[in-house]
């Protein structure tokens, strides 16, 4: 059921000073594919998240979308190229509207020279942004609501409906489950199927291992820095699967 | 009993809850709550002197308005975005001063015959000056990596520091005498140069809360990486940021100039703490992403009328300061109130 290989990283490095974050990873995510990416604390994860959102260089290594080589030196880069990123818990700016923050980076702007200068279409952008809440369809807040005012869920919903709104080829989502309700961890599981429905690829980095069992199609373990099990979920099962992060048992 | 015990107060909770909430609403808008205190400082400071009452007071306060909120506008700015420009008052004379020095040299010179044309230099020199100390602490801020209270006080030092050095501490004279003719008023209280800066903040008004450059600057000073992540090149909006501050600070050493026909290294002296103080009156937050132009319009006008009110009232004028702390804390207090009630700006 998936398609070619859409995102891909070869041998990457990551190092802070003398600690190697990220040792010779590499990974495949096809489209129409969601690949799980599981890790203990320290693993790796985030590092890989930001070399591949584009937020860190890799040291060494290379990142490939379409076959194409890529740096990304800023995330305006990968965003530009439709890689989408849902950061764990820093994605949104508080003091912003709900609308402003589906909208940061890619503001509305009004017709002619006064769009030229940069002033804002808002009424466009509140009625655009309660749309694409909807679509995605977990707890939808008021688009001109600042985000400091909202539940932990609404949070995360606008910065799904923001990451899926945008997607064009990939999305990356950092524990998007976080501070959900079973209920509505079970809506943002469905929005990922949807995404790769649509054809998109789908990387989803989760602590809650039945979340990536139930979802995904195939799982890369980390394990300090290196890439230790890539293998169809299929293979595994809750416990092979926590064992495998753990190290505690070995294949 | 338990029964009536727990039904009956849920009425009279209501409207606690209600009246609360409107409380909540009258104290988070806080450029209303300012433009009654302002109102109340006026009739107030009327009734101890009826002189207090005129348009000439009016054109004072307002010469004394336009050169701070000019500053208080361009700190504003820097501390929506989670920053601090320390460095706006000595701008202030180092830009007057700078300017000055062109301006004799050109009006002794080749341009003697055309004053305006001097003074017309003389702000373009006062707003690259401005500019360029504005660049400089946006590179020790985006790549000597200080943090901006550290850069600022860097160029503050640097620039009045060399303003006193250049100047020998004496004013600057000798520029087209045409400069003093400007600042009487003209339309009621309303001198030219207080026109154009009304004008002025009237624009930076528009780009603040209408127009992309507001909506990023808010963004980063909310959260930076957030910013970053959606796409925004932070380090050239910081850029344009201390660029626009150091604009302002520039365009009110320019103000004083014609104030005062002269350009003094001391001028703009202690400026950068009146103006965070307006900008903090104001509503704004130190710790970034909240702010209103109209509140920093009200903090400045606040500011100056208590420093003339007192002086009418035959008041020590020192007792401004004192004033001033006052008001500080109780806008800092009002803030607070609204962030453990949850509410957001």
């Amino acid at each position: 059921m998936s398609g070619e290989v859409l995102y891909e990283v070869r041998n990457l490095t990551k190092r802070y000073g003398a600690v190697v974050a990220l040792d010779d990873a590499s990974m495949k995510l096809h489209a129409g594919e969601i690949v799980g990416l599981v890790g203990d604390n320290g693993a790796g994860k985030s590092t890989l998240v930001k070399c591949l959102s584009g937020a860190h260089l890799p040291t060494s290594g290379e990142i490939l979308l379409d076959g194409m080589e890529r740096n990304w030196h800023s995330p305006h880069d990968a965003i530009q190229a439709g890689v989408e990123t849902l950061y764990q818990d820093s994605g949104l700016a508080p003091h912003l509207s709900v609308s402003a923050n589906v909208f940061l980076g890619r503001e509305l702007v009004k017709p002619g020279i006064l769009g030229k200068m940069g002033f804002l279409s808002q009424k466009q952008m509140d009625v655009q942004a309660h749309h694409d809440l909807e679509e995605v369809g977990i707890a939808v807040p008021a688009s001109g609501r600042s985000v400091s005012q909202l539940s932990g869920g609404q949070r995360q919903a606008v910065a799904i409906g923001r990451a899926v709104a945008w997607a064009s080829k990939v999305i990356i989502l950092d524990e998007p489950t976080n501070h959900l309700g079973a209920r509505q961890a079970g809506e943002v599981l469905n929005v990922m199927l949807e995404a790769k429905a649509k054809g998109l690829g789908v990387i989803f980095i989760s602590h809650t291992l039945p979340h990536v069992l139930q979802v995904t199609d195939r799982v890369v373990v980390l394990r300090l820095g290196k890439v230790v099990k890539d293998a169809p979920t299929s293979e595994f099962d809750a416990e092979s699967l926590l064992g495998t992060i753990t190290g505690l048992k070995v294949d | 009993m338990a029964t009536t015990e727990t039904h009956s107060p849920n009425p009279a909770g209501t409207q606690v809850v209600v009246a609360s909430s409107r409380f909540k609403t009258l104290i988070s808008n806080q450029q209303f709550i300012l433009l009654i205190v302002w109102i109340l400082m006026v009739i107030g400071f009327s009734l101890i002197n009826h002189i207090f009452f005129s348009v000439g007071v009016a054109e004072n306060i307002l010469l004394d308005w336009a050169p701070l909120v000019l500053i208080a506008v361009g700190e504003l700015i820097v501390i929506i975005s989670g920053g601090i420009d320390l460095s706006v008052g000595a701008i202030v004379g180092f830009t007057g001063v700078i300017s000055a020095f062109a301006m004799r040299s050109l009006y002794e010179g080749s341009l003697a015959e055309q004053p305006y044309l001097v003074l017309a230099i003389g702000v373009l020199v006062c707003v690259i000056v401005g500019l360029l100390v504005g660049l400089i602490n946006s590179l020790l801020i985006n790549y000597a990596k200080l943090v901006p209270f550290i850069a600022t006080l860097v160029t503050l030092g640097a620039c009045s520091g060399m303003a006193l050095v250049f100047t020998k501490g004496a004013p600057v004279m000798g520029g087209p005498r045409e400069a003093i003719a400007l600042s009487p008023a003209w339309i009621g209280p309303f001198s030219r140069p207080v026109l154009i800066v009304v004008v002025i903040v009237l624009i930076l008004w528009a780009f603040v809360h209408k127009a992309r450059f507001g909506r990023y600057t808010f963004a980063i000073g909310s959260n930076s990486f957030a910013a970053r992540a959606a796409g925004i090149n932070v380090k050239r909006h910081v850029t344009k940021v201390y660029m626009l501050s150091g604009l302002m600070a520039g365009l009110a050493g320019f103000f004083f100039y014609l104030r005062l026909g002269s350009g003094a290294p001391t001028s703009g002296l202690g400026n950068e703490l009146d103006a965070i103080a307006a900008v903090v009156i104001g509503g704004a937050a130190l710790t970034g992403g909240v702010g209103r132009v109209s509140g920093t319009v009200l903090g400045a006008l606040i500011l100056t009328t208590v420093t003339s009110g007192l002086i009418i009232s035959g008041v020590d004028p020192q007792w401004k300061r004192v004033v001033v702390a006052a008001l500080i804390a109780i806008a800092a207090t009002l803030q607070a109130l609204r962030k453990t009630e949850g509410g957001a700006s």
